[in-house]
């Protein structure tokens, strides 16, 4: 490997090598380049803010780690009300979803195509109606000049609905969506429960009720119960209805996660570490629904 | 007593379906009524009725600004998965199956994750990487394309299966096809209904998200969510102006999500209860 041959020998050792680089290279490129921008921006502009939230929330206006703004947002009455009210409410919602929604998922399933195709379409045009849309709807009926207020008013009852602004006027504004979204997602799990297992309990003189306790209940149960994990999660989730709904600064009667990050956001860019602490806990939130929702659907697999 | 037997529980299954439907139609109700009302603050119905609102909103140019932006945008980002998605599921079905993890993964994220929470993310990251990208329509329409994905993918997917994609492959190279030809005339037109169920629930996100629009870009891109906000609880709030506008939302929204239904027949109507069919609301 002489000087003599250097000139060649370079050029012959590096034909040697950077073909088979390129090689790899085009190897690469070959199998993953029609995808590659797609996962540019879904780990851009879905995985990588994350990411820069989880950074974020550790660190302090110096920019070096910190655990100050989660001590801060852990023992903070407000941030503390914020979240349990948002536990509150994304339980409340999911309960009452699950409370109306599976008996009537249960009935649709049990109708015949025509009767079950109208019932699915009411519901699927229900869902469609969402967002500042659906918020002003809920003030139109129970606001100050709403319909069910005036209503109310006019016949000389002396009760009041829920305002669209409280506790309740927000899990009656959430389920509107809740509830559809719930019947149409159990709806395919309720045909699991065959109609021979009826006749089979009946034959061995269980009740209506002992058959739901013993058989319908248990088989249909991790059905409902991630019915339940998804409306959950999805209320704790849920932003342009309740700014809309709840007002802001001091009229505000409900104090939600998701609206104390809003706040923070629009008001300047300190204090976006605490903010970063309660995006952070919604993650949390997400991430545990999320296999318990996994494990609870791996459950159904054992009937089958 | 056979008979009380069996009439309770009917009772009731009435009483909560009777329930059900006036509580689902009730608010649109009084938003079609808003629609048409001239004053209505005192009685269950209004005063009197006039569609001079409709009129009005037409001749309004702030609000012919706001459709025409919201529009475009939503077609934006529609074009945009269009164009990102279909050749990187096709490529996984074909060539890379190693891809589909990565799609699979990255499409958990909106479906569980709160839109604000994934706005601030997008603000913080730009803030501190591109903060020329700030407060720009362009940033907004990534990040309509990044949270509407899922849905895309999760229709087109579906369709891709179903065709057996993988084997048309085979069979139109087998034939001597390039695979831009493959794509074009064979892959194309048969995933077809897969592409335009994806494309509307992308274009419906798009045009009623509120979250992402009033973080990244606020006023300076006036969405109908926005002008919506601002009429409802704005200083000059106008609730006829509102419903106007809600309605011909929900007209829009409505009648995409029936033409992807008609698209879907016998499998549009429910969802099934795994990540991978559902329009997030």
């Amino acid at each position: 490997m002489g000087q003599a041959l250097s000139p060649e020998g370079t050029l012959s050792r590096q034909g040697g090598r950077s073909p088979s680089l390129r090689q790899a290279l085009t190897r690469w490129l070959v199998n993953w380049l029609p995808a590659l921008p797609m996962l540019v921006l879904a780990y851009g502009l879905l995985a990588a803010p994350v990411l820069a939230l989880l950074l974020q929330s550790f660190q302090g206006d110096d920019g070096h780690f910190t655990l100050v703004n989660w001590v801060e947002v852990l023992t903070s009455r407000g941030d503390r009300r914020a979240i349990l009210t948002s536990l509150l409410l994304g339980s409340v919602s999911a309960t009452t979803a699950l409370l109306v929604g599976a008996p009537i998922a249960w009935w649709i399933s049990q109708l015949l195509p025509r009767g079950r195709s109208l019932w699915l379409s009411l519901l699927n045009t229900a869902t469609n109606f969402s967002g500042i849309g659906l918020a002003f709807g809920f003030v139109a009926i129970l606001g100050n000049y709403g319909m069910i207020t005036l209503a109310f008013q006019d016949l000389g009852v002396p009760f009041m609905p829920p305002a669209p602004n409280t506790f309740w006027g927000l899990v009656l504004a959430y389920n509107y969506t809740n509830i559809p979204l719930f019947i149409l997602l159990t709806i395919a799990g309720m045909g699991m429960l065959r109609q021979d297992w009826w006749e089979a309990a009946q034959t061995c003189g269980a009740t209506q009720a002992r058959f739901w306790r013993s058989i319908g209940l248990p088989i249909l149960a991790p059905f409902l119960g991630a019915g339940w994990l998804l409306v959950f999660t999805w209320s704790i989730g849920l932003y342009g209805i309740p700014f809309a709904l709840a007002g802001n600064g001091a009229t505000r009667k409900v104090s939600l996660i998701t609206l104390v990050i809003g706040d923070s956001l629009q008001a300047s860019i300190s204090g976006q570490g605490e903010a970063a602490v309660l995006a952070m806990v919604l993650l949390m939130i997400a991430v545990i629904s999320l296999l318990t929702y996994r494990w609870m659907l791996g459950r159904t697999a054992r009937w089958f | 007593m056979v008979l009380d037997r069996r009439l309770l529980p009917s009772l009731g299954r009435g009483l909560l379906l009777t329930g059900l439907v006036i509580y689902l139609l009730l608010p649109i109700g009084a938003v079609l009524l808003y629609a048409f009302s001239t004053r209505w603050t005192n009685h269950i119905l209004p005063d009197g009725y006039t569609a001079s609102h409709w009129l009005q909103a037409l001749a309004d140019p702030r609000l012919v600004a706001v459709m025409l932006r919201t529009l475009g945008l939503a077609l934006l980002v529609t074009l945009l998965d269009i164009l990102l998605i279909v050749p990187a599921i096709y490529w996984q079905w074909i060539h890379n199956p190693r891809i589909r993890p990565h799609l699979e993964l990255t499409a958990a994220i909106p479906f569980v994750l709160p839109y604000v929470v994934i706005a601030f993310g997008i603000l913080s990251l730009s803030g501190q990487f591109l903060p020329a990208a700030l407060g720009t329509v362009w940033l907004l329409a990534l990040g309509h394309g990044a949270i509407a994905f899922p849905f895309f993918y999760w229709a087109v997917d579906n369709a891709m299966a179903a065709a057996d994609v993988a084997l048309l492959n085979e069979v139109a190279k087998t034939c001597g096809a390039s695979p831009w030809r493959i794509l074009a005339q064979v892959i194309l037109p048969n995933i077809s209904a897969g592409i335009a169920t994806g494309s509307m629930l992308v274009f419906a996100v798009s045009f009623n998200e509120f979250a992402l629009v009033q973080i990244l870009v606020g006023a300076r891109y006036e969405t109908v969510s926005l002008y919506s906000l601002d009429l409802l609880t704005g200083t000059n709030a106008d609730f006829n102006k509102l419903a106007v506008i809600t309605v011909f939302t929900f007209g829009i929204v409505f009648s995409l999500s029936a033409l992807s239904v008609y698209l879907n027949r016998g499998q549009g109507q429910t969802r099934r209860l795994m990540i991978g069919s559902r329009s997030k609301v």
